[in-house]
């Protein structure tokens, strides 16, 4: 302060000059602790957010994020509950009862549907070819797509993050021998390797999750594999290895948290695919054998008989739908939400 | 600086060379037999223009590139080739590198003491939990930080601080020599002042060596013991930064230095600059050899070249 004033001085003109009420704060944001006479003390110590908190807070600001985390919760939770929310089971028939409309008191009201041909027996969703409650087949469908989707996905992860991982850290020819092996198995048509499979193995849940692995690992290698070669480059990456860190060390502490980002949204957005190929699997007939059940195979049921009870293919179809938005929105909103910059 | 000769160097680079392969026709020779050695507690600089292979040095000696040619001796074990696990583990501890950019340097995904305890938790996984956090709060503070940063994540510090914790991660081991590759130059003139006091200071109190890469000459007057200049992947002229600044030989250090500016105006305007080109100065590094001119004051140049010069 001292040498400001002199300087002033020096300048010879009517200066003004500094008082030492100048020097202290006003006004400002900085908050003095009570019973510090009116000391300004200055934020030292702030909170570190961590890194995946601040992504959450993100996710639930975007409203697109929050409806498709709520439609994927609701129907998991149906999809746990929903079968046992009336005294059908899935594989229980009634040829009595046989396509029958839905039957809920509202709807009859309206005279939508003729009240003399409603039974005193109510199916909510309605009865199929064999008089099976289709409110129970459906959320039974709901949870083995989901069972198939959400185990394949996982699986995929784990094979896709290893094999990628691998492949662009290490580089060079490990790399080009791995990359071409990747080629080759990807120009396998997937309905081949399923029917050969299907061949072998009884079908079933396994063997789709088998189908489903075997053919869609490549996708998430890849990304995980291009994220490798962004990452590892980098100058941090140089100064664990200077520190002596393995190859392990670095693959696991330093790459995978710096490339979670696309692999979490490759996760989400492979769910709904698995879920995709599974009922495409059921309506090509390779799926899940009778009287089990899936979305997909509901469908192709609700098809057959489209023209005669075409609601007996609403629920399935807008479940599945239901489904497939959620996850998308929900990875659309978090590729938004890790992509961003600080 | 004179007894300091007589000890043994600790690292010891000898004829160094290191070409890159780009194809069959073409290979680059970034480093061209280069030598020189760097002793305890000092500070040794390689200044020179973008691409004359002062990186490029640094990265072979911490064992980034296999040398084409040349022994790099550490601590009297030959680092240039295979190494065992235990002598790996050595050199980890007692050699390390403070990097370029301070941003790109430090995982922005891992709090600042994550960052700065990675090289306990590989080399001394025993400590318990209370050493290893008192030994890192001690490294913050002698930084410069204060203890609360290091729950801090690299986006909530400024370059400076960034900076900073990159010195600390590299001391934490508490090497004997440190290799600064342009560790300032991505700072501000302010910070850089701070950053190379902090260096110094800790250089007194732990007798750690520097090798200090960096292009900016009055940076590299104020920090360091001796002086390497590198041109084109040749050492061109090595001596004290007495010796240097005061009596350049070769026309390269000379135009190198001519280009200091000077903090007096007046003075400033009388500057001369003295060009230099290679192609034209008729000059051929290959053909030099290394003559002594006085001292530790080397310069590389045939003998014509040197009587013309001397």
């Amino acid at each position: 302060m001292d040498r400001i004033c002199s300087k002033e001085k020096k300048a010879s003109i009517a200066v003004y000059v500094p008082a030492e009420s100048d020097f202290v704060l006003k006004n400002s944001l900085v908050t003095a602790w009570p019973g510090d006479a009116g000391e300004a003390v200055l934020e030292g110590c702030f909170p570190a957010q961590s890194v995946w908190a601040e992504v959450g807070k993100r996710l639930i600001r975007k409203r697109s994020a929050v409806l498709g985390l709520l439609l994927i919760v609701l129907l998991c939770l149906m999809a746990v509950f929903g079968p046992e929310m009336n005294r059908y089971t899935y594989s229980e028939q009634n040829l009595n009862r046989k396509n029958l409309a839905p039957g809920v008191q509202i709807l009859e009201k309206t005279r939508i549907i003729n009240e003399e041909e409603t039974p005193e027996i109510k199916y909510w969703f309605g009865s199929d070819g064999f008089g099976r409650d289709i409110w129970t087949r459906t959320w039974v469908g709901t949870r083995i797509s989901l069972m198939i989707a959400l185990s394949a996905a996982m699986i995929n992860m784990v094979i896709g993050i290893s094999y990628g991982m691998i492949s662009g850290y290490f580089g060079g020819r490990t790399d080009m021998l791995m990359q071409r092996f990747l080629e080759i198995v990807h120009g396998i048509p997937r309905l081949v390797v399923i029917t050969l499979l299907l061949l072998v193995m009884r079908p079933g849940m396994m063997t789709i999750i088998l189908a489903l692995v075997l053919t869609e690992w490549m996708g998430m290698s890849r990304v995980v594999r291009a994220e490798v070669l962004r990452v590892k480059e980098q100058e941090f990456i140089l100064a664990s290895r200077t520190l002596g860190a393995g190859s392990i060390r670095i693959m696991v502490r330093e790459i995978l948290p710096n490339s979670l980002g696309p692999i979490l949204t490759q996760v989400m957005l492979s769910v709904p695919a698995a879920i995709f190929a599974e009922a495409f699997l059921s309506f090509a007939g390779l799926g899940i054998p009778a009287p089990q059940c899936s979305l997909g195979s509901l469908i192709f049921d609700g098809f057959n008989c489209f023209t005669l009870y075409p609601y007996q293919i609403i629920p399935p179809a807008a479940v599945m739908v239901m489904l497939m938005l959620g996850f998308y929105l929900t990875a659309d909103a978090l590729r938004e939400v890790l992509s961003l910059k600080r | 600086m004179a007894e300091d000769k007589k000890e043994k160097p600790l690292l010891e680079v000898e004829g160094l060379k290191q070409y890159f392969k780009i194809n069959k026709r073409h290979t680059i020779k970034a480093v061209e037999d280069v030598s020189f050695a760097i002793y305890p507690g000092e500070t040794f600089a390689l200044v020179g223009e973008s691409g004359s292979g002062k990186s490029t040095i640094a990265r072979s000696i911490i064992r980034l590139y296999k040398p084409t040619a040349g022994t790099i001796r550490f601590l009297d074990m030959d680092i240039s080739s295979r190494i065992s696990r235990r002598e790996n583990h050595l050199l980890c501890t007692q050699m390390q590198m403070i990097f370029q950019n301070p941003t790109a340097s430090l995982n922005p995904r891992k709090r600042i003491e994550t960052s700065i305890g990675e090289g306990l938790d590989i080399h001394h996984s025993d400590w318990s939990k209370n050493r290893r956090r008192e030994k890192i709060m001690e490294m913050l503070i002698k930084v410069g930080l204060s203890s609360e940063h290091a729950a801090c994540y690299p986006y909530q510090l400024s370059g400076g601080q960034r900076q900073r914790a990159g010195i600390a991660r590299a001391m934490i081991l508490q090497p004997k020599l440190i290799l600064a590759d342009e560790c300032i130059s991505a700072l501000d003139v302010s910070i850089q002042a701070q950053i190379v006091n902090v260096m110094k200071a800790i250089q007194q109190e732990t007798q750690t060596a520097y090798l200090f890469i960096a292009h900016d000459l009055s940076m590299v007057n104020y920090i360091s013991d001796r002086i390497g200049v590198l041109h084109r992947g040749h050492l061109l002229e090595t001596g004290t930064t007495k010796e240097l600044f005061s009596h350049p030989i070769h026309p390269y250090t000379k135009s190198l230095l001519s280009a200091i500016p000077t903090l007096n105006p007046a003075e400033g305007k009388k500057r001369m600059s003295v060009s230099y080109d290679y192609s034209t100065s008729g000059i051929n590094y290959d053909e030099g050899e290394y003559r002594l001119v006085g001292g530790s004051h080397m310069v590389k140049c045939t003998e014509n070249e040197f009587k013309r010069w001397c």
